[in-house]
């Protein structure tokens, strides 16, 4: 519990790009990824269109690491670093910030697994080529289906809450009235985000097309 | 070469952290002594104000008439030439103080703000909401703290005083100190020790003081040889919140700010205070006192109330207490201006002093009375032993006047910090040429005293109830109204327990944070300061200021202007009086009741 | 008619190096008790409910109003100030327990210094040239000296630091308290003259980087101190500052 003497500005620099990469690129993709996989509700064709398209960006190795992998890899390693820092005091003190905090390492720990594996399966062995057919396959398993609502769910509750932290670790929200405005922005974040993937998901597990209807 | 003097303060309040800005600034190396971390030290309970006559109000004022109204209040005891400086000196301290960073309230243009405060027609009393000591203390703790950064100062937080080591000529080479941590007693060597150790509130067991303030340093130095002068006047306030554990003060800047004190009219009449029709009111300060109204000094408001409860027996239905109201204030003014005390209300009665008229009963609260210092550079009449703030007698008479408390303080700092240090720089031979004998001897006397309490295992007394009992005696028999009769069984009842302590039973005899050793000690000394407040108020037969005896009910200048100087010999304890500076204003009456 | 009573649990360690147990005592009930009432009862009668001898509990505690800070300490959990911790509305058996942040010294008493030692390394004062008179001080807006007034109330008692995850033996944290105390003296005319040095300090390891937002300082705070906007604001002006000093290289 010191302001250690040294004048280091390493471990702020780290902090602040932990929080950085978080919204940009990380949150910032992940708008993007929902953005092209809400195709799959639209036709089968038109999400196989977007993902070819995907495949076609050039210097596309390159693109990745650096706007994807390395930031991500980044953010969740650093992260647990963070995570081990705190100490969560949550059931002796139920207040709904104290719980925020305390889900926003729970949900990082979800999401970080969840995409793990996801980038695994889609990326690496099916090698950024699924088609529509392909993914809907395998959206009938059940604990795919699972698997995938509850990343889902944890990842947006971490963007929409990382955002609320992010106006507030950054001094855009500073009175208690701005900071609510900024929380209640995360909330609407998180909520629509989860819905949009619960929907891809869903659309996905039982083949419809809801938004397909102006597609003839 | 001239050796580089060393100076040393005990306690860490206003007027010592001031006196150790003063010492430092002046490139003297500091040595600063704290029982609590300086941060937490009693001056944060002062609330409504500091005094200056800045005239910023368009009304007049002026430093000559702050001084009057501080020697008239304090019922023409203090001497005057100090008194006239502390009050020509004050707009500057509020002008250090304001640069210092204390958040004082402001007007619209920027400026100080001040409010009104007993004993006083004027708006003199500038304030940072109703939590002007903590502000002010905040702000030369800052200061310190900047200057230990600079290693200039040196703290030492967690030691207890004990005594001053004195050389075979008698002269101040030092302090014995405690550590309340590991116990160990110590010797420190300086040239001089300035000592800025407070009230004596916990000699009258609840007071608005805070459990440091025993008087237990200033007794110690009191049985080494030291003046105490003046100890028979206590001030209490008029309003407090009475408390088992102690009673909390309810600033006079509530009525500075406009709260009114009332009765109903009729006796015991069983409604809540808020249901109570204004014409049922008996709002007796304004009434008797109508020039000064709710705002007069502090012992007319203390006897006022008494007299309305225990004589006229109109005080409030099943207790002891009258109203102080602020309840018709603008929520708004409340907010701004005396919301740190009405928190407190709230927090400890748990009612909402905005909507319903709080209760209120007096309790001591100061002690005009202390180590007794010159007229010019608060010296004690120890050689290098110099007294500055509550814990000294120089400044306020017979009645402190509100507000005038924190002013006095940083003054008398100020001053016996610059003092201490011509002193030591003009000692032929400073406390680096004492023989480490003379430390020794007084380390072992004190540890010889440590060791007798830890190793008595034959006691039967409990130091908390010997404690209360003091407490209990000395606030009945010793306040507010004093009889003789009742003042001689105090020192009877006093003797006893001073027996009594004799056969104390410590309960713990650990040597790690034991802090029933500690207050076991600060209890002996507590004991003979009682004795000597006592014994004072039963020499003065008069009543002035503070100090009120219906057997003598008016002032006696041929007789009692005069102060009174305890001395302490062999056991014993004497009284003498020595002549008041009366040179720059004439005697008057003292007289609030006049109406114009 | 028996008289009312209730238990108070301690939880009590002579020593660091020691071990811990807890004692219960029961306590007469009268009207207005608060806690450190509760422990100068058994000061007065250190016997355990049990009808053991112990000793009079060691506790911090010196204005008993709330202003001074001393006697902070866990009751039934929570850390707050025993003086205003009134036995009436506190659910028995009532628990105490030292803060949990802090080198125990003895039973209820822990050092506290590291609190102070922080705001001298964050350089929390105003830099006067001197106490000689020079005349007044800088002109102030009420409104700023609401705001100033606000946050210079802090009374140092720990229980930001207590309640917050982010302070513990992994971390290096602060607390909110000395970053709200940056903004206080970062706020005032003179002392944002000074800005630098206070937002320099804040930056390194265990500074406001470590806060990580879970707002329970601001639940504990006993005066009221707006902590969660401090922090906010500080971290902006660290931020700026950062920036500042990155690109034009000071």
């Amino acid at each position: 519990m010191s302001v250690a003497a040294s004048h280091s500005r390493t471990s702020y620099i780290l902090d602040k790009l932990q929080s950085l990469s978080g919204v940009i690129p990380i949150g910032a993709f992940l708008a993007e990824h929902f953005w092209s996989n809400s195709y799959a509700l639209v036709s089968a064709k038109s999400y196989d269109n977007v993902s070819s398209e995907l495949q076609l960006i050039p210097w596309r190795i390159f693109v990745e690491s650096t706007v994807l992998w390395l930031p991500l890899l980044f953010h969740s390693f650093y992260g647990l670093y963070i995570w081990w820092m705190g100490k969560s005091n949550v059931l002796g003190h139920p207040w709904m910030s104290n719980w925020l905090f305390t889900l926003q390492r729970v949900t990082g720990i979800i999401a970080f697994a969840f995409i793990a594996w996801h980038v695994y399966t889609e990326r690496f062995v099916g090698r950024g080529m699924t088609a529509y057919a392909d993914v809907q396959a395998s959206m009938m398993n059940p604990w795919f289906v699972t698997f995938y609502l509850i990343g889902i769910a944890a990842a947006s509750f971490h963007l929409g809450n990382g955002l609320w932290n992010f106006a507030c670790k950054w001094g855009i929200a500073v009175s208690v009235k701005a900071q609510r405005a900024a929380g209640w922005f995360g909330a609407a974040v998180a909520v629509s985000f989860t819905l949009m993937g619960v929907a891809i998901v869903l659309g996905l597990h039982y083949g419809k097309f809801p938004l397909g209807g102006y597609v003839q | 070469m001239k050796h580089q003097p060393k100076i040393i303060i005990v306690g860490g309040g206003l007027a010592g952290l001031m006196a150790t800005i003063r010492v430092a600034e002046s490139g003297v190396p500091v040595e600063l002594f704290s029982i609590v971390p300086v941060k937490r030290s009693h001056s944060v309970c002062a609330q409504g104000g500091i005094n200056a006559a800045k005239n910023l109000k368009g009304e007049g004022d002026s430093t000559w008439k702050h001084f009057d109204d501080t020697i008239y209040g304090g019922d023409f005891l203090a001497n005057q030439s100090l008194v006239k400086a502390m009050c020509e000196a004050a707009p500057a301290i509020i002008d250090l103080l304001d640069r210092m960073g204390v958040m004082f309230n402001r007007t619209p243009e920027g400026l100080l703000d001040f409010r009104r405060f007993g004993g006083t027609l004027f708006h003199r009393t500038a304030f940072a909401g109703a939590t002007t000591g903590q502000q002010l203390l905040y702000a030369l703790d800052e200061q310190v703290r900047r200057f230990e950064s600079e290693d200039k100062v040196k703290k030492f937080e967690g030691w207890t005083f004990l005594s001053a080591v004195l050389d075979d000529e008698g002269i101040c080479r030092g302090i014995c100190a405690m550590n309340l941590k590991t116990m160990e007693i110590r010797t420190f060597p300086c040239d001089a020790a300035i000592f800025c150790t407070g009230g004596v509130g916990a000699i009258f067991g609840r007071s608005t003081n805070s459990v440091v303030c025993t008087g237990s340093a200033q007794s110690a130095l009191f049985q080494q040889g030291a003046y105490y002068a003046n100890g028979e006047f206590i001030q209490v306030h008029p309003t407090a919140i009475p408390g088992e554990d102690k009673c909390r003060l309810m600033s006079e800047s509530a009525r500075g700010e406009g709260g009114r004190v009332w009765v109903p009219k009729a006796p015991q009449d069983p409604r809540r205070g808020k249901d109570i029709p204004e014409n049922e009111r008996f709002y007796f300060l304004e009434e008797w006192y109508p020039k000064y109204g709710n705002l007069v000094p502090r012992d007319v408001a203390t006897r006022a109330i008494h007299k309305v409860v225990y004589e006229m027996k109109m005080g409030l239905v099943g207790e002891p207490a009258v109203y102080l109201d602020v309840s018709h204030i603008p929520r708004e003014v409340l907010e701004r201006k005396l919301e740190g005390i009405l928190e407190i209300y709230e927090k400890f009665v748990g009612v909402d002093p905005h909507v319903e008229p709080m209760k209120v009963f007096p309790a001591m609260h100061y002690t005009m009375g202390g180590l007794w210092v010159d007229n010019e550079n608060q010296a004690t009449n120890i050689p290098g032993v110099y007294a500055a703030g509550e814990c000294e007698y120089q400044y306020h008479g017979a009645n402190r006047l509100g507000a005038n408390s924190l002013v006095s303080c940083i003054f008398g700092g100020g001053i016996a910090g610059p003092a201490a240090v011509r002193y030591a720089r003009s000692l032929a031979r400073g406390c680096e040429a004492t023989s480490p004998a003379v430390y020794e001897r007084e380390r072992v006397r004190q540890q010889d005293i440590s060791d007798a309490l830890l190793n008595q295992h034959t006691g039967t007394e409990n130091p908390l109830t010997i404690w209360r009992q003091l407490g209990d005696v000395m606030t009945e028999n010793v306040t507010v109204i004093r009889y003789n009769a009742k003042l001689q069984a105090t020192l009877v009842k006093i003797d006893e327990l001073a027996d009594r302590f004799t056969r104390i039973n410590l309960q713990d005899r650990t040597q790690w944070a034991n802090q029933t050793l500690n207050f076991v000690r600060e209890l002996g000394n507590m004991i003979v300061l009682a004795k000597v407040i006592t014994m004072g108020a039963l020499a003065r037969n008069e009543t002035r200021g503070a100090h009120y005896k219906p057997e003598f009910p008016n002032r006696d200048d041929a007789n009692f202007l005069k102060t009174t100087i305890a001395r302490y010999n062999g056991g014993d304890i004497q009284l003498a009086y020595e002549p008041v500076d009366t040179s720059l204003l004439p005697l008057r009456e003292r007289k609030y009741t006049a109406s114009a | 008619m028996p008289e009312k009573t209730f238990i108070v649990r301690i939880k009590r360690q002579q020593r660091p190096d020691e071990s811990v147990h807890w004692e219960e005592y029961e306590l007469r009930y009268r009207p207005y008790m608060n806690v450190i009432i509760c422990l100068r009862d058994i000061a007065e009668h250190p016997f355990t409910r049990d009808g053991k001898e112990s000793s009079p509990v060691t506790y911090d505690a010196n204005c008993l109003e709330e202003i001074c800070g001393a006697c902070a300490m866990l009751v039934n959990g929570q850390p707050r100030q025993a003086c205003t911790a009134l036995v009436d509305e506190l659910e028995k058996p009532i628990r105490l327990e030292p803060l949990t942040k802090f080198p125990l010294v003895r039973d209820l008493q822990v050092d506290r210094s590291s609190m102070f030692e922080n705001l001298k390394r964050t350089k929390c004062w105003i830099p006067i040239d001197g106490t000689y008179d020079i005349g007044p001080g800088p002109r102030m807006s009420p409104e700023t000296q609401e705001v100033g007034y606000t946050l210079s109330q802090c009374i140092s008692c720990g229980n930001c630091l207590e309640i917050c995850p982010k302070v513990n033996e992994n971390s290096h944290f602060v607390g909110a308290a000395i970053v709200s105390q940056v903004r206080l003296f970062n706020m005032h005319p003179t002392g944002k003259m000074h800005a630098g040095p206070r937002l320099d300090a804040l930056m390194g390891p265990g500074g406001i980087e470590d806060c990580d937002n879970a707002q329970n300082c601001v639940k504990v705070c006993p005066k009221g101190i707006p902590l969660t906007e401090s922090l906010a604001a500080v971290n902006g002006q660290v931020l700026r500052h950062a920036v500042k000093s990155f690109v034009f290289g000071k």
